[in-house]
């Protein structure tokens, strides 16, 4: 697979959220907002991008049958790093998004990048899945949080886009909601593929 | 078998390594955290205590640690606005850390400010909310010069009206704040005839 290859699978081909289906759970969690999807899409971003460099620096050395162990402990690590720089250094980003940045340790496409690429790969290609992967599940959260909060909300960013008489259906911001907005959504993506192979 | 060893060894360099590494970055980000807790503090006991940005405030001891604030108008402590206390009640995923300001008499809510919390997002996140075109979160808003005995939620039948998908934190905050003003009550020695 040829490096920008390697890079642009995150983003649509093997798009963790609507072609790979990992890490629902903190997307249908922390997608009420955009402005939450952003922050979790850019925290997720880093923690993917370390521990996949981690892992790949250290998979000759770590014994095929303790690997899960030491990349939960890896993993972990970096989400702690995340947490407490945030809390020292951006306190008011710390305290819009504190609630969610735990919830990237059980993120499965961080483990499962580690375990399916960076484990087998060298530094430089793990370095492109990482940004490729974390960018595809930002966006995708960002589009999901758009669907979300527009509808449920009236907002777009916290900047309201529907106007006043806009009556906002609560339950997309609620889980229901979530679950909804994302079934469209891979419903509306396997339509889009199954045409363009379709087409060709 | 004989891999057991290995396998231990390499486990335990990893976790040295993330322990040390953690440990760390702990000494310098420790005080920060602890200085901008203490900062959100001052300012939180002085938002619900309005009128006391030009007294003092004097913490009250109890056993060594703080129990709760007196807030004064002026600066020669004469003149009493109410207390100020810290809470941090269970709520659904978290503790919700808590400033409350009451009266003077302890019959009154003032004011309150949630400090932290880590609820559902979403949901018992919007115990902070603020909605557009207001300045101050709604919800805690509902507090604001609330007598102990209107302390009771919309779903029991009072006119706090609670957040939308979390009863729970809506139920933990108004407990919070009516159980803390009963231990206060008993703690200044003042009879519960005087609220009712």
């Amino acid at each position: 697979m040829t490096l920008t290859k390697e890079f642009l699978k995150g983003l649509y081909k093997e798009n963790p959220v609507f072609r790979l289906m990992l890490g629902l759970c903190p997307v249908l969690a922390t997608s009420t907002s955009v402005n939450n999807a952003i922050g979790m899409g850019s925290a997720t971003l880093f923690v993917l991008l370390s521990s996949n460099i981690v892992v790949s620096l250290i998979r000759k050395a770590v014994p095929g049958k303790i690997r899960i162990p030491v990349f939960i402990i890896v993993i972990a690590t970096f989400v702690t790093i995340v947490e407490m720089v945030m809390a020292g250094f951006f306190p008011a980003l710390s305290k819009s998004l504190g609630n969610f940045i735990s919830l990237i340790v059980v993120n499965c496409i961080i483990l499962g990048r580690a375990e399916a690429f960076a484990s087998k790969n060298s530094v430089f290609r793990s370095i492109l899945d990482g940004l490729g992967m974390g960018l595809g599940f930002a966006l995708a959260m960002i589009i999901i949080a758009t669907f979300r909060e527009i509808l449920g909300n009236g907002t777009w960013l916290g900047i309201p886009v529907l106007g006043e008489s806009f009556n906002p259906i609560t339950i997309f911001i609620l889980s229901p909601g979530a679950f909804l907005t994302i079934g469209y959504l891979i419903g509306f993506f396997n339509w889009f593929e199954s045409r363009r192979l379709a087409g060709k | 078998m004989k891999d057991i060893p290995h396998f231990a060894l390499v486990l335990t360099v990893v976790a040295c390594f993330s322990a040390g590494s953690l440990a760390w970055l702990n000494t310098i980000t420790r005080p920060r955290i602890i200085a901008q807790q203490q900062q959100e503090l001052d300012a939180g006991i002085m938002q619900v205590l309005p009128g006391s940005e030009n007294g003092v405030i004097k913490a009250v001891e109890n056993d060594g640690t703080v129990s709760f604030y007196k807030g004064y108008r002026n600066a020669d402590s004469t003149s009493l606005i109410g207390y100020a206390f810290l809470i941090a009640p269970q709520g659904y995923s978290s503790n919700i850390r808590t400033i409350v300001g009451i009266d003077s008499s302890c019959s009154r809510v003032l004011s309150i400010k949630v400090l932290s919390q880590k609820e559902t997002p979403g949901l018992g996140t919007k115990c902070e909310e603020i909605r557009s075109g207001e300045t101050a979160p709604w919800f805690q808003e509902q507090f604001r010069n609330k007598p102990y005995a209107d302390l009771i939620l919309d779903k029991d039948g009072g006119t706090i009206e609670s957040i939308t998908g979390a009863t729970i934190t809506s139920r933990a905050i108004m407990l919070g704040v009516a159980s803390r003003m009963e231990l206060l009550r008993d703690e200044l020695d003042i009879p519960n005839t005087m609220i009712n």
